[in-house]
């Protein structure tokens, strides 16, 4: 299973492009396209209307589209859940009002991303490709960034919390056994890291995350670039491949979007740039631009007759 | 009361009192060690709801996630938040400074 994500400037064609290339590896593979972006348009692009679950589009294409706010609802529900079952005494009262609050916390937004991408991945063993429509760069750059940075935050929680285990086993030690009748809650501390849940949910979320940062980071996956020829695509173009660069994602095409004959020569030169910016060799493909699309009814936006499969 | 049971009675009191002093000299052995693992447990749920005061907080959805085993912690958090107005005070009490 190939995991593909197409990055880019919002309006470079992202999307297209993406839908495109399903397309053309859907002639041979099993491939499912899901939209990240939360102003979808994957839906139009096909002529469907997608909701939050696995859309069949043909025998080899399925399609589906992400409703964020729905997800972040729903991993709050669970944490809600996991709470009130935790804490006994708080039964009696509403949380759920107060997590209401928590669905605009910064970061929770990108973490339902994230969560999305790892359950498609997970679930998606009986497909060949899995492509991804990330939001423009801004959103797409934190919410990739999510698993080295929470990694770094749970290792560091993780030392600390050894520490307290570690002090804790050695109160016990000089305390002894609880004596017989005795119900303090400060003497019957969890002092073993197999007891302690903190230290247990610190760790599988570790796992979880490292797994992730693997496969990102892995033979398997695949980021591309699309953007247009011109000076703010190519900007914030270099920008994104710095910052993949940093969290050592794998850039594996270029394509170059919206080329007509008017523009080719800045095409060719930003093409140029951004090969150069990125340091090594890679394949950069040339989309053009069909102006007189919305005149022939007939042709679907996502058949574009160049190859765009067979770098990936 | 007989004299057997007299003898017991006091060899009891006795080992009473023995024991009472040992824990007692246990205690006060860790008691800087307990204060540690407070001061630890404070600073790990410091970490983690930092954002609520204004600390660089972790992804939120980290807290929310450890959240519902953190019961002590935060009473740890409330209890150090209350009596933080005299510090100087706890300190010389877990030092032993009279």
């Amino acid at each position: 299973m190939k995991v593909i994500f197409y990055t880019g400037k919002g309006g470079v064609g992202k999307s297209t492009m993406a839908a495109a290339t399903a397309v053309q590896l859907s002639k041979n593979h099993r491939v499912l396209i899901t939209s990240l972006d939360p102003a979808h348009n994957l839906g139009d692009i096909f002529g469907v209307t997608l909701k939050d679950k696995q859309t069949k589009f043909a025998s080899n294409l399925f399609l589906s589209e992400v409703d964020l706010q729905k997800r972040s609802r729903e991993y709050l529900e669970r944490e809600v859940d996991v709470l009130t079952r935790t804490y006994s005494y708080l039964h009696a009262l509403n949380l759920t009002n107060y997590f209401n609050v928590l669905k605009y916390s910064p970061g929770i937004e990108e973490y339902a991303l994230l969560t999305c991408i790892e359950e498609t991945i997970r679930k998606g063993n009986d497909f060949d490709y899995l492509i991804f429509d990330t939001p423009p760069t801004g959103l797409t750059l934190r919410f990739m960034a999510l698993p080295r940075v929470t990694i770094t935050w749970i290792e560091r929680l993780m030392q600390i919390r050894r520490q307290i285990l570690d002090k804790r086993y050695t109160i016990q030690k000089v305390r002894g056994a609880p004596k017989e009748g005795e119900n303090n809650p400060e003497i019957k501390l969890k002092y073993d890291e197999k007891d302690d849940d903190v230290l247990n949910r610190l760790k599988a979320l570790d796992e979880n995350y490292q797994s992730l940062n693997r496969l990102l980071q892995g033979e398997d996956c695949s980021v591309v670039l699309v953007f247009n020829p011109d000076l703010l695509a190519l900007r914030e173009s270099e920008r994104l491949i710095e910052g993949l660069r940093d969290l050592g994602l794998p850039l594996r095409l270029l394509i170059d979007n919206k080329v007509t004959k008017d523009n080719e020569d800045t095409a060719g030169q930003v093409e140029k740039m951004l090969v150069r910016y990125f340091g090594k060799d890679i394949p950069v493909r040339r989309v053009e631009l069909a102006v007189n699309i919305a005149c022939q009814l007939g042709r679907c936006l996502y058949e574009i007759p160049e190859d765009l499969v067979s770098a990936l | 009361m007989g004299e057997e049971e007299k003898k017991k009675s006091f060899l009891k009191t006795f080992k009473e009192v023995l024991d009472g002093f040992s824990e007692g000299r246990r205690e006060s052995v860790i008691a800087l060690t307990c204060k540690e693992v407070q001061e630890l447990e404070n600073i790990f749920s410091l970490l983690l709801l930092g954002a609520f005061v204004g600390f660089p907080a972790p992804p939120t959805f980290l807290a929310v996630e450890l959240l519902p085993y953190m019961e002590r912690e935060m009473r740890v958090l409330h209890y150090r938040a209350e009596t933080s107005g005299d510090m100087l005070a706890e300190l010389c009490g877990t030092l032993g400074i009279d």
